[in-house]
């Protein structure tokens, strides 16, 4: 079985399980007791904090730990959320648990707005001017699209909202960008900043939001009043040790190039007539989406998974008619029908990817014959 | 000590046959209470159940046993007049008006019936302030059963049960279960008649997904609290939808899917011993469910006849009975069966047969059959799994 659905999930590295194990049995202590075990432990963690700001590329702010992006950004979110006459705007391409949690402020009597998508794929930023103002409070947009690919372009659009609405919040889900795409956080100028371990070989359960300045985030999880009382809860230490572990691991830079070469190696294969290749815009090479017309591409990923495991967009959604991204887009609903995404890691052999391509092509020209 | 009184329904009608439908409603009645504490017994026409732990618990379960009129939860006392009466001295009304009735099921009781009611009636008057006798709408009724055993028992309420007849008096049947609304209705109200049911699922895998196999096999389940444990055979549908598609007219999709389904449940029908097919069709409801496509599907059935429950419902009445058996919030799960796969714009609604033969001319269907038999996955499915 070739595994391309990487941008669901990926494999727990060696190294990050062994670190996992050994923050769980041997040294488990809970970094908020008083005795030395646990003082050691407490400043491991905050030296962990230190790694990830340094990864991230950030001099100030502060790292709170969640249990993974969803929740880091709905902490983001609610937690950004202010009395009074404000409004708040999300790019339409955003994960469910960033859209659902703005539909809940919309039937809160929030004044919610949605920037639409390009039909390249990226957030339409000449849009965004005409909806943010002074009484913009909070602007959320994901990095790299998790269904099309498309890299928004965050550092033009921070100064968009910046110049109209200086105090407005900028919130980032990063979840498909960190540690797969190169970026100096100083030039995105953000104010929270989602990421999520298992995206990147780390565990599930884990993941963390960057904040910038702390004191503007309302508390979310009343209790011992850890993570800077934001975010209550005994730490999730293996959790931590091992995603630091596999973010310390990765060499983005040069994963980039493999990613690269493997979506080149699949088009090359799976090209033929009928495939639609998502977005024209920059997109990240780790995701590669395209329409397989004239079949479901439920049906088609259904065929392949005893040889290639493929998805279908957001794999939260997968399982819901219809696709936000794509419809954004201007997809019309039978295309979208035939939606599949391909997503790599840079431990990819190549000939598998190459013989995937050839598999996933097969299959779909099967289905298209049965089906028509 | 607590005692549940089972009262039976139609068995009374059964005549020299009577003691198959008693016999085979004790075993039921047993094997639904499997690993619960009680004792059955019977007496006089009756069925008692004593020695148990959690009255509720009983209750429920003895509410989905078909054949069983009503039950009553009472109190088992001597059944002798001091007794009798000192029990009475201790009732405190819970409302304003009442009766009390006496049925003596041993007429060796020394005192008739009318006679010792008026007694107790005078003792709860005497030990309850601000309470009236009513004897045509009275807020509270107090029953006393006098029985040949030597108890006598008292309860208040008559529980409604499901009524039907024993489940199995009736034979075995193989329920069509697609996944829907009406199927599911169509199996539990076969098992009410007495019906011992399996149930048959054509599953179009890589077309439709694992989860809405998942689904029917979480219906098969519900099922399970009316017929004791399903054997549910799991038949890949894929290959003859996509020969279908590819030669027979598109508006004859549907026609000729359920021929074809009805050739293949009738061949386990007469591989397993089972009786009859049945289905949930309900007229008029969609395309298939014409007369005359009803007509042209069952015309395929040799030695096997159809039972639909359903076929006079409205879609409403149905949806009504799924929620009482509480199948209806598992069948609007929005998982596709293998209908909506290949599934025409305009089918067919008054096929006839001679053009759904000419349609099948165009298929290798004895082959299509067999290797349809062949993906046969039997799923045994329990009441406590």
């Amino acid at each position: 079985m070739i595994y391309l659905d990487n941008a669901a999930t990926t494999k727990l590295s060696d190294k990050a399980g062994k670190e996992l194990l050994y923050w769980a049995s041997s040294n488990y202590f809970n970094p908020s007791a008083s005795y030395n075990q646990a003082f050691e432990v407490a400043q491991a963690l905050a030296g962990a904090r230190e790694r990830l700001k340094k990864m991230l590329g950030a001099k100030t702010g502060d790292i709170i730990f969640t249990s993974g992006a969803t929740e880091s950004n709905n902490l983001a979110i609610r937690g950004s959320v202010r009395d009074g006459d404000w409004n708040y705007i999300f790019s339409a391409g955003e994960h469910a648990s960033v859209l659902n949690v703005a539909k809940a402020l919309q039937s809160e009597g929030k004044n919610v707005k949605f920037i639409p998508l390009t039909k390249d794929g990226d957030v339409d930023l000449s849009a965004l001017k005409n909806l943010v103002d002074s009484k913009t409070r909070f602007v959320s947009c994901m990095f790299v699209n998790s269904v099309s690919g498309a890299i928004n372009d965050i550092a033009s659009l921070s100064k968009i909202v910046k110049e109209c609405a200086p105090r407005a919040l900028i919130h980032v889900d990063g979840v498909q960008a960190f540690c797969k795409t190169p970026f100096k956080s100083a030039e995105l100028d953000v104010d929270l900043f989602s990421i999520s371990a298992h995206k990147f070989h780390g565990p599930k359960g884990i993941g963390a939001l960057y904040v910038k300045n702390k004191a503007i985030l309302k508390n979310m999880i009343y209790g011992g009043g850890q993570e800077f009382d934001k975010r209550s809860g005994t730490e999730n230490v293996p959790g931590i040790m091992a995603m630091l572990v596999a973010a310390e691991e990765t060499d983005v830079k040069s994963n980039l190039l493999k990613a690269e070469k493997l979506n080149n190696i699949f088009v090359k294969q799976l090209d033929c007539e009928g495939i639609e290749y998502v977005g024209s815009c920059k997109k990240s090479p780790y995701i590669l989406t395209f329409i397989c017309n004239g079949v479901n591409g439920e049906t088609l990923v259904r065929m392949l998974e005893k040889e290639v495991v493929v998805g279908r967009g957001s794999a939260c959604s997968s399982k819901k008619a219809g696709n936000h991204v794509l419809e954004s887009m201007g997809y019309p609903l039978n295309k979208i029908k035939g939606l599949v995404r391909v997503s790599f890691n840079a431990s990819i052999d190549e000939n598998d990817v190459k013989e995937a391509g050839q598999i996933v092509k097969q299959n779909y020209l099967e289905l298209l014959e049965k089906v028509k | 000590m607590k005692a549940i009184l089972l009262r039976f329904g139609e068995l009374f009608l059964k005549g020299e046959n009577r003691h198959i439908f008693e016999t085979m409603l004790f075993n039921n009645i047993k094997k639904k209470l499997d690993g619960e504490k009680f004792k059955l017994s019977k007496t006089q026409g009756r069925l008692m159940i004593t020695e148990f732990d959690d009255t509720e618990r009983m209750v429920e379960k003895l509410k989905t046993v078909f054949g069983l009129h009503s039950l009553s939860v009472a109190d088992e006392i001597e059944a002798n007049e001091k007794d009798i009466c000192d029990y009475f001295r201790n009732i405190k009304l819970v409302e304003d008006t009442f009766k009390v009735e006496v049925n003596r099921g041993d007429k060796r009781f020394p005192i008739k019936s009318m006679i010792l009611a008026s007694k107790l009636g005078e003792i709860i008057l005497k030990n309850n302030n601000d309470v009236r006798v009513d004897l045509y709408t009275p807020e509270q009724k107090i029953m006393v059963d006098i029985r040949a055993n030597g108890k006598a028992y008292v309860y208040e309420r008559v529980i409604r049960c499901q009524g039907g007849l024993p489940l199995g008096t009736s034979g075995k049947a193989l329920l069509l279960l697609s996944g829907g609304i009406d199927s599911p209705v169509a199996g539990y109200l076969m098992a009410k008649r007495g019906l011992k049911l399996e149930a048959l699922h054509f599953h179009s895998y890589p077309y439709t997904s694992p989860e809405a196999k998942q689904k029917v096999i979480a219906l098969a389940k519900k099922l399970t609290n009316y017929n004791d444990e399903i054997k549910l055979h799991c038949v890949s549908f894929t290959k003859v939808q996509e020969a279908i598609h590819k030669n027979c007219l598109p508006e004859f999709m549907i026609t000729i899917m359920r021929r074809i389904m009805m050739r293949i449940a009738e061949k386990i029908c007469q591989r397993d011993g089972l009786g009859a097919i049945v289905t949930g069709e309900s007229l008029g409801q969609v395309a298939s469910q014409t007369m005359q496509s009803m007509t042209v599907t069952e015309n395929v059935l040799e030695k096997t006849p159809i039972f639909r429950p359903c076929i006079g419902m409205d879609k409403e009445d149905i949806i009504l009975v799924a929620k009482n058996i509480d199948t209806f919030e598992t069948s609007i799960l929005p998982y596709e069966d293998c209908c909506t796969v290949f599934l025409p714009k305009n089918p067919v609604i008054k096929p006839k047969l001679f053009q759904a033969e000419n349609e099948e001319k165009k298929l290798d269907l004895q082959k299509l059959i067999d290797e349809a038999l062949e993906s046969e996955e039997i799923i045994h499915i329990k009441a406590n799994d």
